[in-house]
């Protein structure tokens, strides 16, 4: 028979990795949908707000001896790598990928290359190759014992940082979703998205709303920086890249562009990956494998992803 | 009635009298025409014979071996420039043809199975087989262009690294030792020198085939699809055939010259097929110019050239600062302010140093903290232990360098000044120290800047492109 | 005889907009046929339906007698279809010449290997294929001629763009030709010459042509027949002026007022 603790544990497990998927995911379709561009430098950006947080963690005592109580101090960190991290996505647009605005597609998305390898690579050459660790179980042991302490619910162990997780994800696609739909600037974001220069013509500042979606987008990707930190502990300056291809799958099996489709395909890639390393042949060492497979069999069944549109154009 | 004078309408005279002006003397026009008589194919030529005198001519082990990879790196990138050049399509998984060569090298002709196979046939193989399974790659994304491509073949290059570095049968991340060297008809390839041959019969031969590809038919139906391939299309030519058709011939290529990789390294591990291969290959191309084989070559020789030099320090600094006065020769205009500037960052560094070793004597003092020159240690401030600083800074300099585009006409040029001193402490005091990784940060910033300066790279033509 | 292009009860939608509506169109071998009606009536759809970029969702659409639906769009070319686009669409950075050779793919039949191999067929046909270009681009005198055949499309005026696309057209070898609004933003000396040239299409080329116009000179000074689209729908069809005349296509151009005024 099934083992239904361990199919559950599993699906806790793909759930909180997707949500860090379905945000970084989130970042990628805002600025996809925005500008038609692949930001392979969403993930750098997850990083280094990764970083941001294990910079203000240590800042303020680390996580043996915090100056400050932790639920206030991990507040902090998520704000000050929000902050970091959006600001980071503002100026790469400017200098990298504005110059290219009228540039044939394949200009960007090289530019975007460039970009990801240099913040890599920056990130190497500043912060070393060691890994650093959140150290959360450290962290969170005296008063708030929230790594392990939470719901017990029958086979279902599901910790305060696991809840966290997953309803930041749901709360941010929530607010994104009513931003972009209820909010002027969200109107002016989907206008621009539409016909850029149609846009600009109809009087808004296509600059500033561009702008103000790779705030957004980077804000959200640095915040599941924090998130990853605090989940799993070790970061390096590899962790972009790495999961920045499982956020592009995520996008792009949930249909590139869509906001809830980025969550969607968030959660199915955190579910494919747990499940492949529980049930299926290889375990861990394959997860890619597999999800790279299911990448492949909704490409081939709807290109345009589960939840997409599909792309009119006029010959 | 006799006949208007003066320009006809409709027709371009400057471009109509060029035979005309050919036939005047002149030492320019003697260029002109003896850049017309010597054809590519002959131009070429001369290139190998170059490159076969180079390989006599020096016996220092170290030339030859860069030699052999400026050799390698330029088959492979010519092999990427089918598809990205050619073609017009992003391809970022094409590392993993060129380590799935290397590992089918290491499979048939290593103690790891037994295995030894005749050379010919092992690289007969790899070239082919890379070429199937460039064709099954490219497969999924027969209907898609441009951004679904580059995922899944950016996927396709992770699977292979994760594969190759945890199977057991890939020896996981130890990778494969121990394998034979080339062998032909009985002629055993065992210097150095003798691998650098090798590899320039296999650039020869990826250059003169893909050539007459390209200059047939097939060339022709790669550049229509390349600048519009619904029309092209339309017209005739079947896109999705010829997607797969330059995917194959990048692939066997990269397979091809993994084979020969693999027999040099004699030892090979998944580290060597992964992100910055590519992205130094990308450079190359796009420096040399997407499209261009020459172009190409010559970026591959630059690249390769460069990187070398940036791997010991002393080589390094001389790159730097090298290229940093080249740059201001070839941009800064009017030329008066070269020697400002010149003059106004040397003086700003001895003023800048004379103060901070008078007010922290003892944190700037040089150790030969592994690359810190002496001789610059009086102009550039060189910290006892940079590391800190020499963090910050480089985000002050990122910043700066930034904030310099920002700026416009003579505040653009001196700020110059400052960012040029501050560059040079960043250099002596964070970059110089890491060299394999500035060497990488050079390459991301390169690829960068050239989309935004100079997209059509060295020797490519510049585009026009309608949106 | 069977006409040369037979669209019968073709229809297509896109979304809930009904692009095409039922439409039955012929053309026989050797005509001259205008399709003529105001803008949004889905002409250029039925270029795009009979090249293959979109395929009917009912009717037929047939090429000298066989059917052309679920022929990709690559194929029909072969099978005897090109034509060229409202808004030009030309491989801007190759030659002139290279334009026009591009188009002859469809009947060269030179394999990849006797490519590299360069195989006497392979230089023949190659020789072939650069006569060819030759040819068809000398079809407009001096225009595209002498050193112009080396320059890049890109720096052609627009008139000789609308050319070279003809041209590259025509290297296709085509039964049928379709030419999408070719006089659009000419002048009108570059008009009369784009009429006489489609005669001469017909007449020296033997091309059988199904033109897309605005311009009415043009249309009547080519058109064997005149075919009138509105919404989708054929409203009229015959000579220019039993068209030109017809109180419906007055009132799909002019309006209801104009049509009632003509009547």
């Amino acid at each position: 028979m099934i083992n239904w603790d361990q199919f559950v544990q599993l699906t806790v497990n793909g759930l909180t990795d997707g949500a860090i998927y379905a945000l970084i995911a989130l970042g990628f379709s805002i600025v996809y949908g925005i500008l038609k561009l692949l930001n392979f430098a969403q993930g750098d950006v997850f990083m280094i707000g990764s970083f941001i947080g294990f910079f203000v963690l240590t800042g303020f005592g680390g996580p043996d001896a915090p100056v400050m109580p932790i639920p206030v101090l991990i507040l902090l960190m998520f704000v000050f790598a929000m902050i970091g991290a959006g600001l980071l996505g503002v100026v790469i647009e400017r200098f990298a990928y504005r110059p290219l605005r009228n540039a044939p597609r394949i200009a960007p998305l090289i530019s975007a290359l460039g970009v990801s390898f240099f913040l890599q690579n920056s990130a190497l050459l500043l912060f070393g190759p060691e890994i650093r660790s959140y150290d959360t179980f450290e962290l969170g042991s005296g008063e708030y014992a929230f790594p392990s302490s939470g719901i017990q619910w029958g086979p279902l162990n599901l910790s305060i940082l696991r809840m966290l997780t997953i309803g930041l994800a749901i709360i941010l696609c929530v607010l994104l979703t009513l931003l972009v739909a209820k909010t002027q600037i969200g109107k002016a974001m989907r206008a621009t998205a539409v016909d850029r220069e149609a846009a600009t013509m109809m009087g808004i500042d296509t600059d500033r709303v561009i702008a103000f979606a790779f705030f957004v987008g980077s804000a959200i990707s640095g915040a599941a920086g924090v998130m990853f930190g605090l989940l799993l502990d070790n970061i390096s300056n590899t962790i972009g890249f790495e999961n920045g291809l499982k956020a592009f799958t995520a996008a792009v099996i949930g249909g590139i562009g869509s906001i809830p489709g980025a969550m969607l395909g968030g959660l199915l890639v955190g579910l494919a990956e747990a499940y492949s390393a529980g049930y299926l042949p290889g375990g861990v060492t394959f997860q890619d494998v597999w999800v790279f497979s299911l990448l492949v069999l909704v490409l081939l069944i709807r290109p345009t992803g589960l939840l997409g549109k599909t792309d009119i154009r006029k010959v | 009635m006799t006949e208007p004078t003066g320009p006809r309408i409709g027709a371009d005279e400057w471009v109509a009298r060029q035979e005309e002006r050919l036939k005047d003397s002149g030492l320019s026009r003697f260029g002109e025409r003896l850049g017309k008589r010597i054809t590519p194919p002959m131009r070429f030529g001369l290139l190998v014979v170059g490159l076969a005198i180079f390989g006599i001519a020096t016996s220092d082990q170290y030339y030859q071996r860069v030699g052999f990879n400026t050799l390698y790196y330029a088959a492979l990138a010519l092999g990427l420039n089918v598809v990205v050049g050619w073609a017009g399509l992003l391809d970022l998984g094409y590392v993993a043809f060129f380590g799935l060569g290397a590992y089918a090298y290491a499979f048939l002709d290593s103690p790891q199975y037994g295995l030894h196979w005749p050379t010919l046939a092992t690289m007969a193989l790899a070239c082919l087989g890379c070429a199937v399974v460039g064709v099954l790659v490219s497969l999924p994304s027969r209907r898609l262009f441009g951004d679904y491509l580059a995922i899944i073949t950016l996927f396709f290059g992770q699977i292979f690294y994760n594969l190759v570095g945890n199977l057991n049968a890939t020896n996981g991340p130890n990778g494969l030792t121990n394998l034979d060297p080339l062998g032909f008809f009985g002629l055993h390839i065992n210097t150095v020198r003798q691998y650098y041959y090798v590899a320039l019969v296999v650039f020869v031969g990826v250059v003169v085939v893909l050539w007459l590809v390209n200059q047939s038919r097939t060339g022709r139906a790669w550049r229509s699809m390349r600048e519009d391939s619904m029309a092209a299309q339309l017209l005739g030519m079947p896109v999705n055939w010829l997607k797969l058709l330059a995917f194959a011939f990048g692939a066997g290529v990269a397979g091809l010259t993994g084979t020969v990789f693999a027999a040099l390294e004699v030892n090979i591990f998944p580290s060597n097929f992964y992100l910055d291969v590519l992205i130094t290959l990308y450079a190359i191309v796009i420096l040399g110019g997407a499209g261009s084989m020459a172009g190409v070559m010559l970026g591959a020789f630059t690249i390769i050239v460069g990187l070398e030099l940036l791997s010991t320090p002393d080589n390094a600094r001389l790159l730097f600062y090298g290229g940093i006065a080249l740059g201001l020769v070839l941009w800064l205009r009017p030329l008066r302010w070269i020697p400002i500037v010149v003059g106004g960052t040397i003086a700003l560094g001895f003023v800048v140093n004379a103060i901070a070793t008078a007010v922290w004597a003892s944190g700037t003092k040089p150790t030969s903290f592994g690359g810190q020159s002496q001789t610059m240690s009086s102009w550039v401030v060189e910290l006892t232990d940079p590391t800190k600083a020499g963090a910050y800074g480089y985000a002050i300099l990122i910043g700066a360098v930034l904030g310099m585009t920002l700026l416009k006409g003579w505040m653009r040029k001196v700020a110059l000044i400052p960012v040029l001193y501050l560059a040079a402490f960043v250099w002596e005091n964070e970059l110089v120290l890491n060299p394999s990784v500035t060497a990488l940060i050079i390459l991301g910033a390169l690829l960068v800047a050239l989309m935004i300066v100079r997209p059509a790279g060295l020797l490519g033509k510049a585009r026009v492109e309608i949106v | 005889m069977t006409p040369l292009l037979e669209l019968t009860g073709v229809s297509l939608h896109f979304g809930g907009l009904r692009a095409i509506g039922d439409l039955d169109l012929c053309v026989e071998e050797g005509e001259i046929v205008s399709l003529i009606g105001p803008n949004g009536a889905g002409k250029t759809t039925v270029f795009n339906l009979i090249t293959g970029v979109y395929d009917p969702e009912a009717g037929d659409i047939r090429l000298a007698g066989r059917s052309l639906v679920g022929v990709p769009a690559h194929k029909r070319t072969r099978l005897g279809v090109a034509r060229t686009f409202q808004t030009l669409r030309l491989f801007l950075n190759m030659s002139v010449e290279e334009n026009v050779m591009a188009a002859t793919f469809c009947h060269t039949r030179a394999r990849v290997w006797q490519s590299v191999l360069r195989t006497p067929f392979q230089r023949r046909e190659e020789r072939e294929v650069q006569t060819l270009a030759d040819q068809k681009l000398a079809f407009f005198g001096d225009r595209l001629a002498g050193y112009r055949r080396g320059q890049p499309a890109y720096s052609l005026s627009y008139a000789n763009r609308r050319r070279l696309e003809i041209a590259r057209a025509t290297a296709a070898n085509p039964r049928l030709l379709l030419l999408d609004e070719p006089a659009a933003g000419m002048n009108p000396v570059e008009t009369h010459e784009i009429t006489e040239l489609i005669g001469r299409l017909r007449t020296e080329g033997g091309y059988t042509i199904l033109v897309i116009e605005h311009d009415m000179h043009v249309v009547e000074g080519i058109s064997d027949r005149v075919v009138a689209l509105d919404h989708g729908v054929k409203i009229a069809e015959g000579s220019f002026e039993s068209v030109a005349t017809n109180p419906r296509v007055v009132e799909a151009y002019l309006g209801l007022r104009a049509a009632e005024e003509e009547a």
